[in-house]
């Protein structure tokens, strides 16, 4: 498997750095989308951050793709040294609206009580069996940078780093995202060797 | 033409009469209109030539086939039907393109897409509802399979004991 061994150098190069050549399989990202595409109407929120690859990746496989890049708005807030709960009032959609939530690793980017609070609102958000993605990046691997898990062919995976977002990084262990994420049934997760650990809940 | 003060339905299909000379904000030439920085716009626009909004508008513009460009200083809240739309401004509302809408790194956008392709750059600013045109799936076209060797060997993190919770 693809390691990420240019990924912190790349990282320092500048505002617009090469997309990294090294990917890996998301596993995670195909039983997600399998499971749309047994959902025929399937309505699924990305929070970001924004990636052109990605909505036209989803926006073909479902009825309605929803994008509310949180990452820009909470790096935007925290900026303007405002509270995070005012960040959240952008997920002002109706309860029970999505089949799917890609949260990626927005969670592993807020504190621990911000991070309960978005599980509890995505939880509010999805319909009874919706599936939410949550990614986790190893500390040593990526440091702070945010990046975008760019979905290209057959789930293959690339991380582009994000240097406009500034959002600093915990990289929770297992047992922390477990229980994060306790309103949600953990169906499959998997750990790659490039540091990147990838989960799937589901809202039961 | 357009005028500095708008609150009425502006027709861009009428023959074009001459841009008066110190009134830089709109221009009308090789079948594009621009409205300028200056220009606050409340109302219609129907047109049929590609437009590029530098300034502020309210209301609905249909441009049919054209492009329609909203500038990185534009403040456009409307509903839209264009050709082709790209948004480096501010837009709310909802957009339908018969073919492509692009998004750039500077746009500001909070609204639905309806469109055939789109392009977004990564650092917009974007709360949408995006609605593309689905590729018809090929009949007998195999359902994505994993490439051999990559990704292998995941470790799975959740043992059999937290699958039953």
């Amino acid at each position: 498997m693809a390691s990420f061994p240019t990924l912190d150098g790349r990282a320092r190069k500048g505002p617009h750095p090469e997309p990294m050549p090294a990917y890996y399989t998301s596993n995670i990202l195909r039983l997600f989308s399998e499971d749309l595409e047994r959902r025929p109407g399937a309505r699924v929120l990305d929070v970001g951050p924004v990636c052109g690859e990605n909505i036209n990746f989803f926006a073909k496989k479902v009825k309605r793709l929803y994008v509310c890049d949180m990452f820009l708005r909470l790096d935007q807030d925290r900026r303007k040294g405002l509270l995070p709960e005012r960040t959240w009032q952008h997920l002002d959609y109706l309860p029970q609206s999505f089949d799917g939530i890609l949260m990626w690793d927005l969670a592993d980017r807020i504190e621990d009580r911000e991070a309960q609070r978005l599980t509890e609102l995505c939880r509010g958000l999805m319909k009874p069996g919706g599936k939410a993605v949550v990614f986790v990046l190893a500390k040593e691997t990526v440091l702070q940078t945010v990046n975008t898990f760019v979905i290209g062919d057959n789930f293959q995976v690339y991380l582009r780093p994000q240097p406009h977002l500034n959002l600093p990084l915990r990289s929770r262990q297992n047992r922390d995202v477990l229980a994060m994420m306790s309103p949600f049934k953990p169906v499959k997760s998997f750990l790659y060797r490039n540091g990147v650990r990838e989960f799937l809940f589901q809202n039961d | 033409m357009l005028k500095k003060t708008k609150n009425e339905n502006i027709d861009l299909t009428r023959a074009p009469s001459p841009v008066p000379e110190g009134v830089p904000s709109s221009v009308s030439a090789a079948g594009k209109t621009i409205i300028g920085k200056q220009l606050s716009i409340e109302g219609g626009i129907h047109g049929g030539e590609d437009l590029v909004i530098e300034g502020t508008v309210k209301g609905n513009i249909e441009l049919g086939k054209f492009h329609l460009t909203i500038g990185p200083k534009g403040k456009v809240e409307a509903e839209i039907m264009a050709g082709n739309i790209t948004i480096s401004g501010q837009l709310k509302g909802n957009i339908k393109a018969i073919d492509k809408v692009e998004i750039t790194k500077d746009a500001d956008f909070n609204g639905e897409i309806k469109a055939r392709r789109i392009s977004v750059e990564d650092g917009a600013c974007l709360k949408a509802v995006i609605d593309v045109e689905r590729e018809p799936q090929p009949v007998g076209k195999a359902i994505d399979s994993p490439v051999p060797g990559a990704g292998k060997a995941p470790i799975p993190l959740v043992s059999e004991a937290d699958k039953r919770k």
